[in-house]
């Protein structure tokens, strides 16, 4: 049952941080197996759901590492295994289509970002945990944790600045 | 990083006391440059705040519990009774209550079980009137909870897909919180999610079900119902 109740929280911290990709799923899967296993090393001193993101956290970190650089696709569109998305209710084909292209380029640039510059821009803003939550998770200072995010705002309003958002 | 940049990134995090709110309101009306900043960020932040979210894919469940079942993953290593005991006496339990609020719960839980609604079906045409009503196919259970202190009380289960955004209670009188759905009959497991954030289990279900990832489901056992003969 925690693992239905979990699913969409620890599957968008994949996908944003590794990309819509399959291994985002597969990461995913990891993370509630790998919860599995240490469940008994689980002595409450945690919520939960902190305690799972930081597995979240660590397996995409590993992902990471393991991918080489060249393997890694800004590409979306010619991904084969693109995850599914939630669509919006909006009415106009045009407008779907403008959202989507939005929605893409903001992906890429969160993509592009550096490591620790995303993972602490996606628990704030994609997941928005507070800077106390997240510095349980990460194991770093509030403070630090505040410089990146600024950072990671900063370089995304620069590298999204030719669609005037 | 410059104290007008500090600002703005303060400002984003809703970090900035009243006083401080108002100066830097204020000068956004008269600094241009500030005011673009603040703007461009925003804008960001809404942009992501309007990402669609990963669809879960309905697998996905059963793959994480196949790969659990699998020789590779290591069962927990089973709790000794001594371990046990200590647990269920000394496992933090998340719901708040307290004698006034138990008591004014226990009224509710009474209530709940007086205003379950059970749906009738008409006999069939040509049937006689003395036969049994067929067995009702859904069954409308009324969930109460008592949160005087909550914004938003919303609950999760078997019944909406564990999605709390679906089914959300409404406030009614006494700081009571209350939601009535359609249910097929069958064994339902769930919790109540206060204010988006904290998941509390049922404190007056009659059954609870330890989920082994410390937490604990509320049961609803949902029975058909059988109409009474006339």
């Amino acid at each position: 049952m925690l693992v239905s109740r979990h699913a969409r929280t620890i599957l968008s911290v994949t996908t944003r941080m590794l990309g819509p990709a399959a291994d985002a799923e597969d990461v995913a899967q990891e993370t509630f197996v790998a919860a599995y296993k240490a469940l008994p090393g689980f002595h409450l001193d945690s919520k939960f759901s902190t305690w799972l993101y930081r597995i979240a956290v660590n397996k995409c970190t590993d992902a990471l590492r393991a991918r080489r650089p060249d393997a890694i696709s800004l590409d979306a569109e010619g991904d084969e295994s693109e995850a599914a998305f939630e669509t919006a209710d909006e009415e106009t084909p045009h407008w779907e289509l403008e959202q989507a292209e939005l929605a893409w380029e903001l992906d890429s640039a969160i993509q592009a970002l550096p490591h620790v510059y995303r993972e602490s821009f996606v628990l704030r803003h994609i997941e928005g945990l507070g800077y106390d939550e997240m510095s349980a998770i990460l194991g770093v200072h509030r403070d630090t944790l505040k410089m990146r995010v600024y950072k990671a705002r900063g370089l995304l309003c620069q590298s999204l600045a030719h669609l005037n958002i | 990083m410059n104290d007008s940049e500090q600002l703005v990134q303060r400002f984003l995090d809703q970090e900035l006391s009243a006083e401080e709110r108002v100066r830097f309101i204020s000068r956004l009306g008269r600094d241009e440059a500030l005011r673009q900043r603040t703007l461009e960020l925003e804008q960001l932040l809404l942009g992501v705040d309007q990402l669609p979210r990963p669809v879960v894919p309905d697998d996905f469940v059963a793959r994480v519990m196949q790969r659990t079942a699998s020789p590779q993953a290591a069962a927990p290593k089973p709790a000794t009774s001594w371990r046990s005991l200590a647990d269920a006496l000394w496992t933090p339990r998340t719901f708040r209550w307290n004698l006034a609020s138990a008591g004014a719960t226990v009224c509710l839980a009474l209530l709940v079980l007086g205003t379950v609604v059970i749906e009738r079906s008409t006999p069939a045409p040509g049937r006689p009137a003395t036969s049994p009503a067929p067995v009702a196919a859904t069954v409308l259970v009324r969930l109460v909870v008592l949160q005087p202190n909550a914004r938003t009380v919303q609950v999760a289960g078997d019944f909406n897909g564990w999605s709390p955004e679906r089914t959300a209670l409404e406030q009614i009188s006494g700081g009571a919180w209350a939601v009535t759905i359609p249910l097929k009959p069958g064994r339902y497991e769930y919790m109540f999610v206060v204010d988006g954030k904290e998941w509390i289990a049922d404190p007056f279900a009659t059954e609870q079900n330890d989920d082994g990832f410390g937490s604990r489901n509320a049961v609803l056992d949902v029975r058909a119902a059988v109409g009474a003969q006339l």
